[in-house]
């Protein structure tokens, strides 16, 4: 058997102990360390290649954002600044159809202007918008899927992690990432709008569990919360100074995207004592929970790099890239080729692995065929970030159905319910891909 | 009929890197090219270049332990297990011809026992030196008077941050891939640098103003295979290694000397400026640093001071006169 | 709606560690890996307060702190293996359950019994991950390695190394306990 054989055999064999059930971090590390022995016929290759991914793999500056976005999400939450920010939003948009949908939809949007963590919005909007949703008539599965699906938007809204990623592993500036991922994301967050109001409309059985009452509510001047305009101004001032503090920080240079999550984070602790939202017992369990949360994305990424070095062991990027460049397919074909496997690899990897393996083989064939970076790079993220959704790995809605925690709402309903998220995000994809100016309008 | 022989070998960086490019482009065809001749032998290549299997801070424990079989082994960044390597960082301002570089370590890592050791006990056999040309300071000022420097924050990661000293400016951290936005938002105001790593980051577009001030060409590691590996390779097969590995640090010279070339051209007509240091201002800044190689002297001690005066030694015999004479009095 | 329900963080899945006269070894590796856990949430703040700090040095006082890159990518591998036991112990690793919990409905024997074999795949990867890295370790304590640039900041290795081990054998200690002590079995707890 050739390695490349071998390397195919492993990922199918990975996708089997995943769909099984196995836990996916033991899964990727027992699939990578049998791949190394055996490709390579030394078991003390594989233990030194274990090792060093296990150190070094992940002792990384970038990394070190993650449970600093993750804290930054969680203090906002603790301090209500989420749910402020979605009781606006359901105030203003009381009169619109599917009006709690959308409101999730516009705070998320807001709210990704701080985080830098998918995760960190679908924890968050999960206790904040799916209670109210469901009070109102709507699924308990839609909304979750509302919360998941929306949740993409904290990705792609800068500041990003994904963002990062691309940025340092295509070698372009993270700032301009930033400045690419804005237009893309107001896009998104729109089609996200018009879709929710159109599946109001047409297929109100997605919906709602009572339509009547979702409409009489729309109808009803009483319902829901009431706040003056001086109440909103006071419920929105927490987040646009953070948003002051994270954005104008990095763009007027106090700090770098890498270390937008630790201010971040500060600003969300300071804002959160300010409200006296935070006691001594209080703040430990958020920490405790923020390294319970991150601790998993971790573990995760020791594991996925060790599984793509195993398939670079393999010679599998070599192959893709020999495949890509012989079959001539040129501009277009390469680009839809590129978004088919990645949507293929977001089904069982988490986005950063894919960003890991995919950016350092197609950066280069991109930019030879003439592609802008940056534009590839929203391509990238926006393809990536559709895993997020999909099954069987899609870790948005695992968040959201843990932090649900609630038995009546499967895994598999808040994947259905994500559905059309997944349709207006391929949408968008498609017209990032033809209209490159969407990305690069404000770069040059 | 002809033996094949698998070799892995790889890079954490992508093979268009300088200190990569070599490797694929002039190492593997060299191989190929005298084993073809003989017609006993043959190499299957099994490329990992660009980090695929490791990144930057492993390329020593790769070869090392036999991850590949051949690699680019970056010593700049083994500061803690193979110091000696590192002499130029901590004598700056010694030449500013690189491809002199290549040529006195080459023969160092070959002749000189502490080096010869140091690769040997790391399990690895150098084939091959690989270099910077001259650092340079790239800023959104120009560096007329050493006073230009007082109070400013220039990017100078690792061992660099030791060039600063005295100068007034403040060293701040980073990576060719962080330079670009730092200076753009404002979180410094330039950075040290090299003209043929420079020019891929586009940092000349937010710091148009350069300053030749030569702190030199540094020694950057070696291309280097795993020793189990190389000392089982037959006779034929190590010897066309080695012959490959003089060509390949031909080549690499050529090359860094091509494309710092090209960076400059490109860069002057994007804009950048350029500015050179006056040699009083030099010696005011050499003389203004502290003893910056006695920390590395401590670290290292008798076989320190031995690569420290060898290096020196083989500077004068080509020709170079040191701004500062690092090995005086050791 | 009730406001603290809000506000409350998700308690961390089977945090509770049993009484040691009910369960000694649950009590003792709970303990253990509370302990470890709890020394990698404190280092997380320490990341946040190192950044800010570092920010603030940097535009207010011309004073940036050397080296809070390193630092800061060392303490991620810390932070991970100070809390990967706890995760396990807590069963809050990632995985996909949708078939897992059908099988399990269907035949709880067949489900249990997978069950045992992806937590002692667990162990075995952790003890894989221990055994790897102990020569390391050794090496970096004896040589007496270290991160950063000598004359201007340096951090030794082997603490870090050291985490990995203690982390790791904790951790498989951690699967090993959950491949015989499934309960509970997860209902969907993904991640
Ligand atoms: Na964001
Ligand atoms: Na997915």
């Amino acid at each position: 058997m050739t390695s490349l054989e071998i390397g195919f055999l492993l990922i199918g064999l990975l996708v089997g102990l995943v769909l099984f059930g196995m836990h996916i971090a033991y899964a990727l590390l027992g699939v990578a360390f049998l791949g190394i022995w055996l490709i390579r016929g030394s078991l003390d290759l594989s233990l030194r290649m274990l090792e060093l991914t296990a150190y070094s793999g992940i002792s990384d500056y970038l990394f070190a954002t993650i449970p600093l976005f993750v804290l930054m999400g969680l203090l906002v939450s603790v301090s209500n600044v989420g749910r402020d920010t979605f009781e606006v939003a359901e105030v203003l948009l009381k009169r619109v159809l599917c009006g709690l949908g959308v409101a999730t939809v516009a705070a998320n949007t807001v709210f990704a202007a701080v985080t830098g963590v998918s995760i960190a919005s679908a924890a968050v909007f999960t206790r904040v918008a799916v209670p109210e949703m469901t009070r109102h008539g709507y699924k308990a599965s839609f909304s979750a899927g509302t919360v998941a699906g929306s949740s993409v938007l904290g990705m792609l809204i800068p500041p990003s992690l994904l963002l990062i990623i691309y940025g340092v592993l295509a070698e372009v500036s993270i700032g301009g990432m930033f400045i690419a991922g804005i237009l893309p994301g107001v896009m998104l967050a729109l089609g996200f709008v018009i879709m929710l109001m159109a599946l109001a409309a047409l297929a109100p059985g997605f919906v709602f569990t009572d339509p009547e009452a979702a409409k009489s509510r729309r109808m009803d001047v009483d319902a829901g919360p009431h706040l003056t305009p001086g109440e909103i101004l006071l419920k929105l001032v927490p987040i646009v100074l953070l948003i002051i503090l994270v954005l104008g920080g990095l763009y007027t240079g106090f700090f770098t995207p890498t270390e937008a999550g630790g201010v971040g984070a500060f600003g969300a602790l300071l804002i959160a004592i300010g409200r006296r939202s935070l006691d001594r017992r209080k703040l430990w369990q958020v920490m405790k929970q923020t390294g319970t949360v991150s601790v998993s994305i971790l573990l995760l990424l020791i594991a996925a790099s060790f599984y793509s070095r195993m398939l670079s062991i393999a010679g599998l990027p070599n192959a893709i890239q020999t495949l890509v460049v012989d079959s001539g397919f040129g501009h277009w074909g390469f680009v839809l080729l590129y978004v088919a496997i990645v949507f293929l690899m977001g089904m069982i990897l988490d986005s950063t692995s894919i960003l890991l393996i995919v950016v350092p083989i197609a950066a280069p064939i991109a930019q030879g065929l003439g592609f802008d970076l940056f534009h590839f790079g929203i391509i990238t993220v926006l393809a990536v970030e559709i895993g997020l959704l999909t099954p069987p790995f899609g870790i948005s809605v695992f968040t959201v159905h843990n932090t649900l925690n609630d038995p009546g709402t499967s895994v598999e309903a808040i994947f259905l319910a994500t559905m059309p998220f997944i349709l207006v995000m391929l949408l968008v994809l498609g017209i990032v891909i033809v209209a490159p100016a969407t990305a690069t309008l404000f770069l040059r | 009929a002809q033996e094949s022989i698998t070799v892995n070998i790889g890079s954490s960086h992508p093979e268009q890197n300088i200190w990569v490019y070599a490797m694929k482009n002039t190492f593997q065809p060299t191989v190929d090219k005298i084993l073809a001749e003989k017609g006993e032998y043959q190499v299957e290549w099994a490329e990992s270049y660009g980090g695929t299997l490791y990144k930057y801070t492993d390329t020593r424990e790769a070869v090392q332990d036999g991850i590949v079989d051949v690699g680019m082994v970056g010593t700049v960044w083994e500061g803690s297990t193979m110091p000696l390597q590192n002499v130029t960082y901590f004598t700056p301002f010694a030449t500013a011809d690189h491809k002199m570089l290549i040529e006195i370590f080459d023969d160092l890592n070959a002749s000189q026992p502490d080096l010869v050791k140091s690769w040997e006990s790391s399990n690895m056999v150098p084939l091959s030196s690989l270099i910077t040309d001259s650092y340079d300071v790239y800023a959104t000022f120009p560096v007329n008077e050493m006073s230009d420097l007082q109070n400013r924050r220039l990017n100078a990661p690792g061992t660099s941050a030791n060039w600063l000293q005295g100068t007034g400016a403040t060293p701040v951290d980073g990576a060719l891939t962080t330079y670009y936005t730092n200076i753009q938002t404002g979180v410094t105001e330039g950075t040290l640098s090299f003209a043929s790593g420079i020019l891929p980051t586009r940092v000349y577009e937010v710091a148009p103003e350069l300053t030749r001030v030569g702190v030199g060409s540094m020694y950057f590691g070696s291309i280097a295979a795993n020793k189990d590996f190389f000392d089982g390779l037959p006779e034929p097969v190590k010897a066309a290694f080695r012959e490959a590995g003089k060509a390949t640090s031909k080549a690499h010279g050529d090359y860094v000397s091509e494309l710092a070339e090209k960076a400059m051209t490109d860069m002057q007509a994007a804009g950048l400026k350029v500015h050179d240091l006056s040699d009083e201002q030099k010696a005011a800044w050499v003389k203004g640093l502290p003893d910056i190689v006695q920390p590395w002297i401590d670290q290292t001690g008798d076989a320190g001071k031995a690569v420290l005066s060898a290096y020196f030694d083989a500077l004068r015999e080509r020709g170079a006169t040191p701004l500062r004479n690092w090995d005086e009095g050791r | 709606m009730s406001e603290s329900k809000i506000q409350e963080p998700q308690q961390a899945e089977g945090e509770v560690i049993p009484s040691f006269a009910e369960a000694p070894v649950g009590f003792l590796l709970g303990t253990v890996t509370a302990v470890l856990s709890s020394v990698g949430t404190l280092w997380i703040g320490f990341l946040m307060v190192l950044i800010v700090a570092d920010v603030l040095g940097r535009n207010f006082f011309n004073a940036p702190i050397t080296g809070v890159a390193e630092i800061a990518g060392h303490s991620v591998v810390a932070i991970v293996f100070l809390q990967t036991a706890a995760a396990i112990m807590q069963g809050r690793l990632t995985r996909a359950d949708f078939l897992f919990r059908r099988i399990a409905d269907l035949s709880p024997r067949s489900g249990a019994a997978l069950e045992s074999l992806f937590c002692l795949t667990g162990t075995l990867v952790f003890g894989l991950i221990a055994w790897a890295s102990w020569d390391k370790m050794v090496a970096a304590y004896v040589r007496a390695e270290f991160f950063g640039v000598q004359g201007v900041f340096t951090v030794p290795t082997w603490p870090f190394r050291a985490i990995i081990v203690g982390g790791s054998i904790v951790a498989a200690l951690a699967a090993l306990y959950r491949a015989f002590y499934r309960n509970p079995l997860p209902t969907g707890q993904v991640q």
